[in-house]
């Protein structure tokens, strides 16, 4: 029982993530694009956790969420916010 | 038309692989079975009836990261290492200004943060301090107390660094510090082996059939799994400090680093 319902959380996850993957990719505000890649993090951080995997959990949450996304926002401080066609 | 060839190739491509990880086992039945090398690694890593082969540390991923595969894991070390060298060379010969603009950003958000940051540094402390016996470890840690430095960066604008005492020589020396010290734990043994004439192998933590020599376990009946602690809280050191050297660096302002380079240097 407790399997079905960790396979049902995983597929939602997963749904999750690839909702925000997309939205990431065709995206043309750089800021905005960069928030949904970290809900998208955020989704893949729960399949880690629901995979067992906790040290990973523990690594991607922070460079995912926070350093990955900060790297990011500095760069496109430094270039332009609106991706060109 | 191409968006629906996109979407449908994604539905495929997801149900086969759902299929093979599933119906096929082609990866093991998830969560079910425990494969014969999985046993193997949770056999050994804490085991004090085999101690020419176990890690000593209940831990299993920070026993096969430090121990069982300890030299791998040295040289991720070595490539982050050299990742921050080459953006120092990049912004060579640039001082870090004291005083950038002091702009933040609201009162609430700063209050928040100064609440968050403690926290912050006792969890990270504790991920790295507890990597043997729980998830966790000294990159896991080095990561969680790096988000202080973009913190700072972003919140409180690039100068807070001066003001709470970190400066860029001191970040790097710090992270020079933790490598130091995880060269000095594998190569301790051969020290030892060279004075003593005990064999003793590079990055050793526990006896081995042939080498007497072994890391304390123990601290007062207090599991600290030989070299795991050590190379925990150095990895801890040198991951979080060369993070803070890298968004310091990003956090210049373009126009204070014009200034340094001057007018013809294209940067």
């Amino acid at each position: 029982m407790s399997m079905d319902i960790t396979l049902v959380l995983l597929a939602l996850f997963s749904a999750v993530g690839l909702v925000f993957t997309y939205l990431a990719v065709v995206e043309r505000d750089l800021v905005k694009a960069v928030i949904f890649s970290a809900i998208q993090s955020t989704a893949y951080v729960a399949i880690l956790y629901l995979l067992r995997a906790p040290d990973i959990v523990l690594v991607y949450l922070p460079v995912a969420v926070g350093l990955y996304p900060a790297a990011i926002l500095f760069l496109i401080g430094k270039t332009e916010k609106v991706e060109e066609k | 038309m191409r968006k629906y060839v996109v979407l449908f190739s994604i539905v495929i491509a997801t149900s086969v692989l759902a299929y093979l990880t599933t119906y096929l086992e082609a990866i093991g039945l998830i969560g079910l079975d425990t494969r014969y090398l999985a046993k193997l690694f949770l056999t050994f890593a804490y085991n004090p009836l085999a101690r020419e082969l176990t890690a000593i540390s209940p831990e299993a991923v920070t026993s096969i990261v430090w121990d069982f595969r300890g030299i791998d894991t040295f040289y991720e070390t070595a490539v982050f290492y050299m990742a921050i060298i080459a953006a120092l060379a990049i912004y060579r010969g640039i001082g870090y200004p004291s005083i950038q603009s002091e702009k933040g950003l609201s009162i609430i958000v700063r209050v928040v943060t100064k609440l968050l940051i403690p926290i912050n540094i006792a969890i990270a402390v504790s991920i790295a301090a507890h990597g043997h016996l729980t998830p966790g470890g000294g990159f896991q840690a080095g990561a969680a107390l790096a988000v202080i430095s973009v913190l700072l960066a972003v919140v409180f604008s690039a100068s807070s660094f001066t003001k709470v005492g970190i400066s860029l020589s001191k970040a790097i020396a710090l992270r020079t510090a933790g490598l130091l010290a995880i060269a000095a734990v594998v190569f301790i043994p051969v020290v030892f082996s060279a004075f003593t004439g005990v064999q003793a192998y590079l990055m050793q933590n526990q006896v081995k059939v042939d080498s007497a020599f072994a890391f304390p376990a123990y601290i007062q009946d207090q599991l600290i799994s030989g070299t795991l602690i050590w190379f925990n809280l150095a990895e801890f050191l040198a991951v979080s400090f060369g993070f803070f050297v890298i968004f310091m660096l990003l956090s210049l302002r373009e126009d204070v680093v014009k200034e340094q380079l001057g007018e013809d240097h294209g940067h």
